[in-house]
């Protein structure tokens, strides 16, 4: 016969169960794709050594441009591909969860559960951006070991600021797209767009300095220019969190809009989703 | 049509005037025509029945009927377009959390599950979606494996399994939250003879019957709906047009 169902637990802890759940799966389903793993590692060692010699090469040159950077290119740019990894599972995570799910098919199973819809969607991609954000670490810390990066000024103070910050900006924005994605119900373009904008107007790999004065106004209101600033300024400079606050601040201004923008343009997209059926097909 | 259960109890599940509209969203074609809709398909219509406490019914139909949008409807999974249903008490339209405990969906799909993964965390990974913590998942997740007969299996990879051991997964799962009422679609879709007749009488005695369940089985199989129905629907275009007792289906279809 059955039982009396026991009580459902608070939203944090059912949160923090799924949570513990997806993590779970992952690496339990990563231990059986060992190989995928080698390759994955393999291809950002290819990278990291490619940029030592591109590193070498543009240090030699004495750029006036990197005076501001401690003359440091390695250090430069590893923040700028690890911001932008950042940026994109941020953008890209919710809404790539969401088309997978779909595809693969076990999003309607998971949306049967009780499990509100908010916690099965977002479970997966703050387990995305958890791991990106762990693997940028150790990306940072296995440059400065085995390739020769140098962050002897590294502000940590600033970098514990920041971090949180950079991350609300991110998710704000992936709430943004997926919420699209899902009304649109295909990949979205503007996260492609905002990618390779950012890549472009945010200084990546070189110093927005180069650029002309319109297009360094045009990259401040993006979020990545600011991650920018404000990482390469704790770890290349030392800068203080008072140092680089404008940054700071306008990464507050970003995380307060986009996250209330993101989470009503997704909680719309769910509710139309159930009116039209389209969370379940593809 | 309205049907009502023969079982004088009060239903626990109940849908009133149910409708459902979808409008697909346009082509270029009908962007070229200046519409962003394509014509409007009427997958149900005022439909209308009871299921008592402890029945099992069977909607039957052909393809296209509208046995899964009511199967989605019912499961909380979509909203319906008009008229209202509910299941213990809980708006189907809500969708909310303590709906989706008092029933199942049970699909038949095997691509809900995650192939990379064993049986065993497979049911696992829903049984934290159901909000249970670490020891209540092991328990649960234990004591349905052996119900299911997959105990053995478990720690095989899911897409290891068999068709019917695939079932019997999505069965274990949809038992995780101890539902009151199961919602099973097409559950037998694809198993040979003597698999799907297993997994019938394992259905209808242990896990509906001596449960105390009530489900509604989504199937076009007449066989399906003998073994399992006390009462069988049919749904044609939409509609519920006829109520037949589970021996006159052959009959009633002409086969």
């Amino acid at each position: 016969m059955r039982t009396a169902a026991p009580p459902l637990p608070g939203p944090v802890t059912w949160f923090v169960r799924v949570l513990a759940a997806f993590v779970r799966r992952e690496l339990v389903a990563m231990s059986g794709y060992r190989a995928a793993f080698a390759t994955r590692l393999a291809g950002f060692a290819f990278v990291v050594v490619g940029l030592v010699f591109f590193a070498r090469f543009v240090g030699a040159s004495a750029n006036p441009h990197m005076a501001a950077y401690g003359g440091n290119y390695l250090g430069f740019v590893a923040i700028g591909f690890l911001a932008t990894e950042l940026q994109q599972v941020g953008i890209a995570g919710l809404a790539r969860r969401v088309r997978t799910s779909q595809i693969m098919g076990t999003l309607e199973a998971e949306l049967a559960t009780p499990a509100p819809a908010w916690m099965v969607l977002g479970g997966a991609p703050v387990y995305e951006f958890g791991t990106a954000a762990l693997r940028s670490a150790l990306y940072l810390w296995a440059a400065t070991v085995f390739v020769g990066l140098e962050l002897p000024r590294a502000n940590m103070l600033t970098v514990v600021v920041a971090v949180p910050l950079v991350l609300a900006a991110f998710i704000g924005l992936g709430l943004l797209t997926a919420g699209s994605t899902m009304l649109v119900r295909r990949t979205n373009p503007v996260s492609a767009i905002l990618g390779s904008l950012s890549f472009f107007v945010s200084g990546v790999v070189y110093p927005v300095s180069v650029l002309p004065g319109w297009l360094q106004r045009a990259g401040s209101v993006l979020p990545l220019t600011h991650v920018l600033v404000v990482l390469r300024g704790a770890f290349l400079m030392g800068a203080s969190p008072a140092a680089v606050s404008g940054s700071l601040t306008a990464l507050a201004v970003f995380a307060a809009v986009l996250i209330p923008l993101g989470a009503a343009t997704f909680a719309y997209a769910l509710r139309r989703a159930r009116v039209d059926g389209s969370l379940t097909h593809y | 049509m309205t049907v009502a259960s023969a079982v004088p109890a009060s239903p626990v599940v109940t849908v009133e005037n149910l409708g459902k509209v979808f409008r697909p969203p346009g082509g270029t074609r009908e962007l070229l025509r200046g519409r962003l809709w394509r014509d409007p398909v009427r997958a149900l219509e005022d439909v209308s029945f009871t299921v008592a406490p402890g029945e099992i019914v069977c909607m039957m139909g052909p393809n296209g009927a509208g046995k899964s949008t009511l199967a989605r409807i019912l499961g909380g999974l979509l909203v319906p377009s008009s008229g209202r249903a509910t299941i213990a008490g809980h708006d189907a339209a809500a969708g909310a959390p303590a709906l989706r405990r008092s029933v199942s969906f049970v699909v038949g799909d095997e691509r809900s599950f995650h192939y990379g993964v064993s049986g065993r965390e497979n049911l696992r990974f829903f049984a934290a979606l159901h909000g249970m913590g670490a020891a209540a998942i092991r328990r649960r997740t234990d004591e349905l494996l052996e119900r299911v007969g997959l105990a053995a299996a478990a720690d095989r990879r899911y897409r290891e399994y068999s068709r019917g051991m695939r079932q019997r997964l999505a069965v274990a799962r949809g038992l995780l939250g101890d539902p009151e009422v199961l919602l099973l679609d097409e559950p037998t879709l694809g198993l040979d003879p003597v698999g799907a007749r297993d997994l019938r009488v394992f259905l209808r005695d242990d896990m509906i019957r001596a449960a105390g369940r009530t489900a509604i089985v989504c199937s076009n199989d007449p066989t399906e709906a003998r073994a399992l129905a006390d009462r069988v629907l049919f749904l044609e275009g939409g509609r519920l047009t006829r109520e037949v007792s589970p021996d006159r289906i052959e009959a009633e279809l002409g086969l």
